[in-house]
């Protein structure tokens, strides 16, 4: 049977992705990214996933707003990088098991989730600005994607808990596959941002750390807040902190940070957080918290 | 009428935030879809070779047009353009984000930096 062996929240800011591909990584501006993320990178390297699911949003890019779904489940073998206006970014195109995307859409939707599907689109910086931080991909990805996007632009947009409960029906489905896949979840966006309007610029550190700690302990608490309230404690942007809510629905009820890393450079607070399920070790969790809290500026 | 969708009660209190809803989109499909359109490498050949051609072609009124003429980033905005799509357009005329948010906020770019955490982060 497939199974969950852990999950992974990340930022998918596009300057990542620029800096990658212009090879900043010891950059004095961006060491503190990319080295926050190889903790991550050692750890899939190291339990070897087959597939990573990820909750994402398309940037108005394959999709756009004459005809923009809520929930869409990307199927195919192949997704092609996007071009997002500069070209396209030196990357092999995602790898997907059209089986397993197939299996996970017909058991959303009787599961009462009436999925949009799409097949062989491009995938944008959603996934493609954090992939190449948490996978190798010379001469290729090691595993294939799941892509399902979720809407956090055109309102209304589907509820803090609508997204929690996608992600326990995606847990249904990844558990009912018969074939033996290891699969990590992976939710994108946040933390604070605005890059809007003349609040561009907004951030709070504080209500960072305070949602990655009710999003780990009691996830329940953020399913009850409105779109509005993440707009007004963490910038109208930080909204796709929705998605992170499909990747704790997924997770186990208790999970345990392995990795945190939260690095505020200029507009958004970029995080990158590994998971694993049950209670974990808590010194070693809290050890983890206070490290990266000390970090954070 | 317009109703309020509860899930954005009290969102019309922050200043400086423009919430982007059907509405909003639907009244600015085509302006939108202008900006959509510099994914594609054939709409930004065409702009760069005469601008106001292209946004003939696209069918902008010209209000739309003077915002784009006069790279009035905050009057897009304002207007009611996402800024996901605004931001393909930036790449097309080689500007960076980190500056269209300056001129967002009304600062220039080395005034915005300078009230960043990480200032000379590129």
């Amino acid at each position: 049977m497939a199974g969950i062996i852990g999950g992974i929240c990340t930022s998918h800011v596009p300057t990542i992705g620029v800096a990658y591909d212009k090879g900043r990584q010891n950059d004095p501006a961006w060491a503190p990214l990319f080295d926050g993320y190889k903790p991550v990178a050692a750890w899939l390297a190291e339990k070897k996933p087959d597939v990573l699911v990820f909750f994402y949003n398309d940037h108005a890019t394959t999709l756009f707003f004459d005809m923009y779904p809520t929930f869409t489940l990307g199927v195919g073998k192949s997704f092609i990088i996007a071009d997002e206006g500069a070209g396209y970014r030196p990357l092999p195109p995602i790898k997907g098991d059209v089986d397993f995307q197939a299996h996970i859409g017909q058991s959303l939707v009787n599961d009462e989730f009436d999925m949009t599907f799409s097949q062989d689109k491009p995938i944008d910086h959603g996934i493609a600005s954090p992939l190449p931080l948490l996978w190798p991909h010379d001469p290729d990805w090691p595993g294939t994607v799941v892509p399902i996007a979720i809407n956090v632009l055109q309102y209304p947009l589907p509820t803090a808990r609508r997204c929690y409960r996608l992600g326990q029906a995606v847990r249904r489905a990844i558990e009912s596959y018969p074939e033996d896949l290891k699969v990590v979840i992976v939710g994108t966006g946040g933390l604070s941002h605005q890059i809007h309007g003349e609040r561009t610029g907004f951030n709070d550190t504080a209500w960072d750390m305070e949602f990655l700690a009710l999003f780990r302990d009691d996830p329940e608490a953020i399913t009850r807040l409105t779109h509005a309230d993440f707009v007004r404690r963490g910038g109208a942007e930080s909204v796709e902190q929705i998605m992170w809510m499909a990747m704790r629905g997924a997770m186990s009820e208790q999970i345990h940070e392995i990795h945190r890393n939260y690095y505020l450079a200029t507009t958004t607070a970029m995080t990158v957080v590994l998971y694993e399920e049950g209670p974990g070790d808590a010194p070693v969790r809290e050890a983890v918290s206070a490290a990266a809290a000390s970090a954070a500026p | 009428m317009k109703t309020q969708n509860p899930q954005l009660a009290g969102i019309e209190a922050l200043e400086g935030t423009y919430v982007f809803d059907l509405r909003t989109s639907n009244r600015t499909l085509a302006f939108n879809r202008f900006f959509w359109e510099m994914i594609n490498l054939p709409a930004r050949e065409a702009f760069w070779k005469d601008e106001e051609a292209a946004m003939t072609a696209a069918g902008l009124s010209d209000e739309e047009k003077q915002l784009v003429r006069n790279r009035d980033w905050l009057g897009i905005v304002q207007y009611g353009v996402n800024f996901f799509v605004l931001e393909k357009w930036a790449r097309v005329l080689k500007t960076t984000n980190l500056e269209v948010y300056a001129r967002m906020r009304g600062e220039s770019f080395e005034e915005f930096m300078a009230t960043r955490q990480v200032p000379d982060a590129r």
